[in-house]
């Protein structure tokens, strides 16, 4: 047993939070996410850099062949930001879709091109009646002459706003018995039109694609058999990646709780000397170490090539639970000035109301933890 | 990182060792009665001869030194026994021992080289059963305000007041026992901590009426007591850490009570509970199969993976000489409130049959009702959930002017 972090993964974790603190001040990414922000990948470009987008792809396909522990740590750090992506929906989960079912060909051609941050691809998966369950998948691409074109919509696309192509997962008839493949359709193709939602919702944008031709290389694993299964497969392994972001957005607001309640001073007095104040910060801490220990297990079984299933589906149900709530707790301690956009804080309580139903929510994992626990 | 200790050859050798004395030696007359205080003496001393067994081989508290009786191993052996014997449903040692555990840590850190050869063998052999005696009427969350007092009489110290709340059935041949050595001396400098043989004259113990005490399987301490001093006179040998040194006694015992050694084993009432539903029908179905039921155990399962995972991290935290500051009564606090909730899952998952040990109607021949009482009572052991809060904050750093630190292991 062995729970500390090997000396390349405290190096990473180093430089990984020193490229947070000098290129993602709360300055930045405020202005990134404001709403008429012209320069959303101002960041993405210094990351691009840093070669970490291809953690998790191969050195044969231009990767950083790193382990999912080294993902983990790396997105922790970004998760403190909360660095905006499309990093997480491109690097993380596509490139682990793409790796888990597409051609030879399909790896050479994309992943290299994903982990240089040149190519941002992005999983369109969920549509209006928004779950992550294949038969939720209504969307269709119908065969035209040797490729197909797609018609409809896909709501609620995380990382909508910032993608170079789409992975967007359809059906070849209506049928919902019959297979899900995914589509690789570049985002300046005709008839792609993207809206980014407006509102408390994080990095998310509506995909609409009117009658979008796309050629048959462009089918994930050359055909839809099997191809909601690769990205089910992805989704397992991201989640602990997913999840590790959350705990270092935990991290982070659980730090400016801390610092905030031996600063402010109320009745005389620093607040965290209040029972009720500390209250909060105890909550917190207890949402952010339930949601490390779960990630990290996850990641560790992951690493370790064991059954984790259930891990996994532990992982995101806490972390998405302990987030969202190490939030609210952190709100509670900073009452008023919590709220002022300039303080930062906020960026994360948007950023855990959005990752809360990523990849599928609490409810939709503990459903499909029972079902992994033989229930 | 590694979630596993990692298994060399050797201790998998060593585990088939332990293995093989336990299939030997762990008689199957050995059972857990659902309420700990329906240990009968017969099944005491099974668990008694057990514990010597293990003393004689040095695996009843592995990690201690052998030169005071311990098994002198390491971790990974400590491991390897911890999980062998956590498979039968006991811990180690097999009976309630609390004097032993913490009072023999607290005397490593504390007492004399020969203070040290003269009172832990026996604790550590397993010749002896000691139980520890903090609380007072007067003396709850706030453990500094002993008033049970010990005054110097020649070699002697003399002896007089009331603990409560403390030890189990069944007796014991020691008490590890904190009091006040000097009425004078401010808060916190007028404490002293006493190894007492429980068999000298004045001692009388008082079996308490409570709703329940004790714990789950091998380790319930059956029923708690009154202990009354009445001009005990114990040997002046047996002040452990000085007089008026006891506050720094006292962190190291309160820091292993807090659940800072952290812990590997199973939580066997949650796969009771499971076992339960999976094998009983409801409606001409499994229990398992209600939706109802499977999001409550959901909670039940997500709850105990989170306490199993902060055990875990303090038990790495603390052989690995890692800087332990709050989380010793996070798990604590979080160990507790997440069994109250269990008892409310509970209560929706099984309705009245929860709450009776009725031999054909109660769930689990009586451990979910067991612990639908217990789940109350082991809020407050070892310090309440407010009590653990509070430490937490002065770790974390917001509740005083000056971080507070933990308090010394052995």
């Amino acid at each position: 047993m062995d729970l500390s972090l090997t000396p390349e993964q405290e190096m990473l974790k180093a430089a990984a939070r020193r490229f947070v603190q000098q290129e993602c001040p709360k300055e930045t990414l405020l202005r990134i996410a404001s709403p008429d922000e012209t320069t959303p990948l101002e960041v993405w470009e210094l990351l691009a850099g840093t070669g970490w987008l291809g953690i998790l792809i191969p050195q044969e396909y231009g990767g950083e062949g790193g382990s999912f522990t080294d993902a983990g740590v790396l997105f922790e750090e970004l998760g403190r930001g909360p660095v905006p992506g499309p990093h997480l929906s491109s690097g993380v989960l596509a490139a682990l879709a793409i790796l888990e079912g597409g051609t030879d060909e399909q790896k050479r051609d994309w992943l290299p091109r994903i982990a240089q941050g040149v190519m941002r691809v992005v999983p369109a998966v969920t549509e209006a009646d928004y779950w992550w369950f294949r038969e939720d998948v209504r969307m269709v691409a119908a065969g035209d002459g040797d490729g197909y074109r797609l018609r409809g919509s896909k709501a609620y696309v995380y990382d909508g706003g910032t993608a170079t192509h789409y992975l967007c997962a359809v059906r070849e008839t209506p049928d919902v018995a019959g297979d899900v493949g995914l589509v690789l359709v570049p985002g300046d193709a005709e008839g792609v039109k993207v809206r980014e939602l407006a509102g408390f919702a994080w990095n998310t944008s509506e995909v609409r694609f009117d009658d979008v031709r796309v050629g048959p290389g462009a089918v994930l694993g050359g055909g839809f058999q099997g191809g909601w299964e690769a990205l089910e497969r992805g989704i397992g392994k991201a989640i602990p990646v997913v999840s590790a972001f959350q705990v270092g957005g935990c991290q982070a607001v659980y730090e400016l709780s801390v610092d905030y309640s031996r600063t402010r001073i109320q009745f005389g007095t620093p607040i965290g000397r209040f029972q009720r104040v500390q209250d909060h910060v105890i909550n917190l801490v207890n949402q952010l170490d339930a949601a490390r220990w779960t990630a990290y297990e996850a990641l560790w079984k992951l690493d370790a090539g064991r059954e984790c299933a259930d891990a996994v589906h532990l992982a995101k149900a806490v972390g998405s639970e302990g987030y969202y709530q190490a939030c609210n707790f952190a709100h509670e301690v900073h009452a008023g000035v919590g709220s002022m956009t300039e303080y930062g804080l906020t960026l994360h309580t948007a950023a855990s109301r959005t990752l809360y139903h990523y990849l599928g929510d609490p409810r939709f994992h503990r459903r499909k933890l029972a079902e992994a626990l033989g229930l | 990182m590694d979630f596993e200790p990692k298994y060399t050859e050797e201790q998998e050798q060593f585990r088939q060792e332990v293995r093989g004395w336990l299939e030997e030696n762990v008689l199957k007359e050995i059972f857990h009665p659902a309420d700990p205080a329906d240990l009968t003496w017969e099944q005491y001393q099974l668990r008694r001869d057990l514990g010597r067994k293990l003393g004689a081989k040095g695996w009843l508290w592995p990690t201690a030194p052998a030169e005071f009786g311990g098994g002198g191993l390491d971790v990974d052996r400590a491991v390897v026994i911890e999980e062998e014997i956590d498979a039968y449903g006991l811990t180690n040692p097999p009976y309630y021992d609390s004097g032993g555990r913490l009072g023999g840590a607290s005397i490593l850190v504390w007492g004399t080289q020969k203070q040290k050869e003269a009172f832990l063998p026996e604790i550590f052999t397993g010749a002896v059963r000691t139980w520890q005696l903090l609380s007072e009427p007067e003396a709850g969350s706030d453990l500094a305000n002993v008033k049970t007092m010990a005054i110097r009489d020649g070699d002697e110290y003399v002896i007089n007041g009331q603990k409560i709340f403390v030890g189990s059935s069944l007796g014991c041949d020691y008490m590890w026992t904190i009091t006040m050595t000097d009425p004078e001396a401010k808060r916190h400098e007028n404490l002293g901590w006493f190894m007492i043989p429980s068999d000298l004259d004045g001692i009388t113990v008082q079996p308490m009426d409570l709703l329940i005490s004790g714990g789950e399987s091998g380790a319930g301490s059956g029923i708690k007591n009154t202990v009354f001093f009445d001009n005990v006179r114990v040997p002046a040998f047996n002040l452990i850490g000085g007089e008026n040194e006891g506050w720094k006694v006292a962190t190291t015992h309160l820091e292993l009570e807090h659940g800072t050694g952290g812990r590997i084993g199973r939580n066997w009432l949650v796969d009771r509970l499971f076992e339960h539903c999976r094998n009983n029908p409801r409606r001409g179905e499994p229990m398992t199969k209600d939706p109802e039921v499977r999001d409550r155990l959901i909670d039940v399962y997500i709850e105990a993976e989170i306490v199993r995972l902060l055990n875990l991290r303090n038990y790495w935290m603390r052989h690995s000489g890692a800087n332990i500051t709050y989380e010793g009564p996070q798990a604590s606090y979080l160990r507790k409130t997440a069994g109250l909730r269990m008892a409310g899952a509970m209560l929706d998952i099984l309705g009245p049959a929860g709450l009776t040990y009725d031999e054909e109607l109660g769930a689990a021949e009586g451990h979910m009702e067991a612990h639908a009482r217990a789940g109350i009572v082991a809020i407050h052991p070892g310090g309440t959930t407010d009590i653990q809060k509070v430490i937490m904050a002065r770790r974390i750093g917001i509740g005083r002017e000056v971080r507070e630190t933990a308090g010394t292991l052995s």
